[in-house]
């Protein structure tokens, strides 16, 4: 396979054809954020907190955008951060006001994001309050949070590709979706194995280790 | 059968797709239920229990609005419901005869005995095929010579200067974006790897637009002509006409001149030469106006669920189950025919002030004769209103959205702009779906570019998080604005919306969505969206 030579940033990178951007710039120590992508598993572009500019009328994701000979990318213009800041208003608009992985773990993605990109205050109404999205304790083993579900497809991708126990799915449409079990059955009633990779590929408060939480409540409580 | 063709089956057959006919379709078809779920959501088309009663679907959109009024208002959102029966639904592609719903599937228009106060149940009136009537872009003048620019070709066997000749008439894509239809042909004939399919792009679904239903209903051989035409130029395996399932009477029209073109050996095991098969099969939509989007089409005909892809890769080199496909638009392939008939020149000559060639106009809204007219490019906007008899009741235009929902709405002082796509995009608008719509005096355009920012809301596939929240976020602070509840600063957070939309959306649903709310900020006097600025005074 032919290689390709761009600039990110301004630094000049070599990389085999179809190098994604986001893998160039990896390995050239450039860190653009991401939600939905997740190394282990194919990208899908959906999150858009990986675009970046390449000259072009729109931004490209860089997590599926292929490296082209000559490309100049820039990963972090002002532009750019304006854009992530309003994509990470619009995802937190709509959270609930406790994400049970960072109340638990401490590792909430997109809390860490909105941290880093100085996110105070969001202009959008709060869509956890006007509709919310429900929940379901149906599993024994996870908690299932559906406001704060920002549509990564990260467990998707995790059960049906990772693990191949094809359960889960996108359901309806548009700002109805939400993530759904077998024919949008409670997971503990679904043919879900438990096998926890979706909660351990999700990198919000949606899908959460039920024991985990309980832990962590206690503790909190200690404290 | 596809498992999208098996559920629109069932539906068809039961009126709903239960969890029951899933189970077994699931067992049957080896796949999991997950996926069937995705599916049955996904589409319109499909419900998981049967309407107890026949249901009216009534549009809900702009054109409907406009020509509906208040009692539409009232009987969308409040009298209809009581009925149990109505649904509101998107655009249904006929708003020349507004207000549209379809009853039982088939198309009808609504009237409204407007007495004020309460409104009754509307009368429906039937809507039937249009009377035969010459149109500009058809070459022939009786049926018997009906693929004859196919024949002269074929006969000629010069693929080369075919290509050339769509290449030099400019001719550009008429579903919305405007990309040449020679390169397209050129880059498919020339893929590395066999073209899979020509697709036609029968889903038109934008508000105001039927364009496409006239031509599918009246022109139906130019669609296959095109299509033949375009097959051979790339060596395509097979057609495909992606028809939204609402035109059901054009799908007649065209299964007909399917069976007229087979029973004349013009599509078969010859069509291309001897020996050289093609035929065409039409794919009827399960929903939705993202199925336009030419790669969400694609995930479609593979039986997933309709959400476009990230591009590139574009469908000439990654189409059709990952192979090169031909994509153009119904009037596309129709006008090539033209064009291969009378030559690049002729084309040329068709055009006035700077424009090329035909172009048909759906114009709706407040004209007296809402139609498609077949115009020369680059027909003012103002002659267009003249032929379609003037504004309705001698009303003053007030505006017009030159191009489908997602075009920028111009003021009336602007009608003097040539409909052509250079001329309108220096306007700051576009031709976009050749859907005209004119507003009279009077009319609160925030209201109806409202309207057209909720179609894309509710039309939103919700793959990508600033379509899919941030189209939600705006109607919902222009609601309040309406309701008199405006947020502080709210214009400037509407145009930066816009511009994350615009740069960072997946498909060109999400990337227009709000350009008209900020086109009416920019191009109209500020009392048109006074209400949206509120905000700032009580701060
Ligand atoms: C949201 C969306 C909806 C679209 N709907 C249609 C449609 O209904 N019909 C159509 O021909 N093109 C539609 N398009 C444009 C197609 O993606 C594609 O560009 C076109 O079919 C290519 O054919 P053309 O080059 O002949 O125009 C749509 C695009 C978008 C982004
Ligand atoms: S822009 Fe909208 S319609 Fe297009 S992919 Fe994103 S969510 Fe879907």
């Amino acid at each position: 396979m032919t290689d390709v030579t761009l600039r990110i940033d301004g630094m000049s990178v070599t990389v085999p054809a179809g190098t994604t951007i986001w893998d160039a710039a990896r390995d050239a120590g450039i860190d653009i954020p991401v939600l939905c992508h997740d190394p282990r598993m194919a990208p899908v572009g959906v999150c858009r907190l990986c675009a970046v500019d390449v000259g072009g009328r729109t931004l490209a994701a860089a997590c599926v955008r292929a490296c082209e000979e000559g490309m100049e990318v820039r990963t972090s213009t002002e532009q750019v951060q304006q854009d992530r800041r309003t994509l990470l208003d619009l995802l937190l608009s709509d959270y609930p006001d406790v994400s049970r992985r960072e109340r638990s773990t401490g590792d909430d993605a997109l809390l860490a994001q909105a941290r880093k990109h100085g996110i105070s205050n969001i202009p959008y109404p709060d869509g956890s309050r006007a509709s919310p999205r429900g929940e379901d304790h149906s599993s024994q083993v996870i908690t299932v949070d559906h406001q704060a579900c920002i549509l990564c497809d990260r467990c998707i991708r995790g059960c049906n590709e990772l693990q191949h126990n094809d359960v889960l799915t996108r359901s309806g449409k548009g700002y109805r979706t939400r993530i759904a079990f077998d024919l949008d059955t409670p997971m503990g009633e679904s043919t879900c194995v438990a096998c926890g990779e979706c909660a351990a590929v999700c990198p919000t408060g949606a899908l959460t280790n039920r024991a985990l939480d309980g832990i962590a409540l206690v503790s909190e409580e200690e404290t | 059968m596809s498992l999208l063709a098996q559920m629109v089956a069932l539906q068809e057959a039961h009126g709903a797709v239960t969890d029951a006919d899933l189970r077994t379709l699931s067992r049957e078809a080896g796949v999991p239920l997950h996926r069937l779920q995705g599916l049955r959501s996904f589409y319109p088309q499909f419900s998981s229990a049967p309407a107890r009663v026949p249901t009216i679907a009534v549009c809900r959109d702009v054109v409907c609005r406009m020509r509906g009024g208040s009692a539409l208002d009232r009987y969308l959102e409040g009298d209809g419901a009581r009925d149990g029966n109505m649904v509101p639904v998107s655009c249904l592609g006929r708003c020349d005869r507004a207000p549209a719903a379809l009853i039982d599937e088939r198309p009808h228009q609504l009237r409204f005995e407007d007495a004020g106060g309460d409104t009754g149940s509307p009368q429906a009136e039937p809507l039937l095929p249009a009377a035969v009537r010459p149109w500009g872009i058809d070459p022939y003048t009786e049926a018997k010579s009906h693929y004859g620019t196919l024949r002269e070709w074929l006969a000629r066997g010069d693929v080369d200067a075919l290509i050339d000749t769509l290449k030099e008439s400019g001719l550009k894509g008429m579903g919305g974006a405007g990309f040449p239809a020679g390169v397209k042909w050129e880059a498919c004939r020339k893929a590395e790897h066999p073209v899979r399919a020509v697709v036609c792009n029968a889903d038109e679904s934008e508000p105001g637009t039927f364009k496409d239903r006239t031509i599918l209903a009246e022109l139906p051989h130019l669609v296959i002509e095109g299509m033949l035409l375009a097959a051979w130029a790339c060596n395509a395996r097979e057609g495909i006409i992606y028809l939204r399932h609402e035109y059901e009477p054009e799908r007649h029209a065209l299964e007909q001149a399917l069976q007229d073109a087979r029973a004349r050996g013009t599509l078969g095991a010859n069509a291309l030469g001897p020996g050289r098969a093609f035929d065409i099969r039409v794919f009827v939509s399960p929903g939705g106006y993202i199925l336009g989007e030419e790669t969400a089409l694609l995930e479609a005909l593979e039986d997933r669920r309709g959400e476009p892809r990230n591009k590139p890769p574009f469908p000439v080199t990654h189409g059709l189950e990952g192979q090169p496909t031909l994509l153009n638009n119904v009037e596309t392939l129709a006008a090539s025919v033209s064009i291969l008939h009378h030559g690049a020149d002729w084309w040329h000559r068709q055009g006035r002030n700077g424009g090329s060639g035909l172009k048909l106009l759906a114009v709706s809204g407040d004209v007296e004769q809402p139609d498609v007219y077949c115009v020369p490019m680059g027909t003012t906007a103002r002659e267009l209103l003249e032929a379609a008899g003037g504004m309705r009741d001698g009303a003053q235009p007030l505006a017009f959205f030159p191009g489908g929902a997602s075009t920028n709405p111009l003021p009336a002082a602007a009608l003097d702009t040539p409909m052509d796509w250079e001329a309108l995009r220096e306007e700051g608008s576009a031709l976009g779906s050749g859907a005209v719509t004119f507003v009279a005096e009077g009319r609160n355009l925030l209201e109806l570019v409202l309207a057209q920012v909720r179609f894309f809301r509710n039309e939103s596939c919700g793959k990508c998080v600033p379509c899919r929240v941030g189209s939600h976020k705006a109607v919902e602070m222009v609601e309040a604005a309406l309701a008199g509840a405006p947020e502080a600063g709210l214009p400037e957070t509407l145009r930066r919306l816009d511009g994350t939309l615009a740069r960072t959306s997946i498909c060109g649903l999400g990337q227009v969505a709000l350009a008209p709310l900020v086109a009416l900020m920019d191009r109209f006097p500020r009392e048109t969206w006074q209400v949206l600025a509120g905000g700032e005074e009580t701060r």
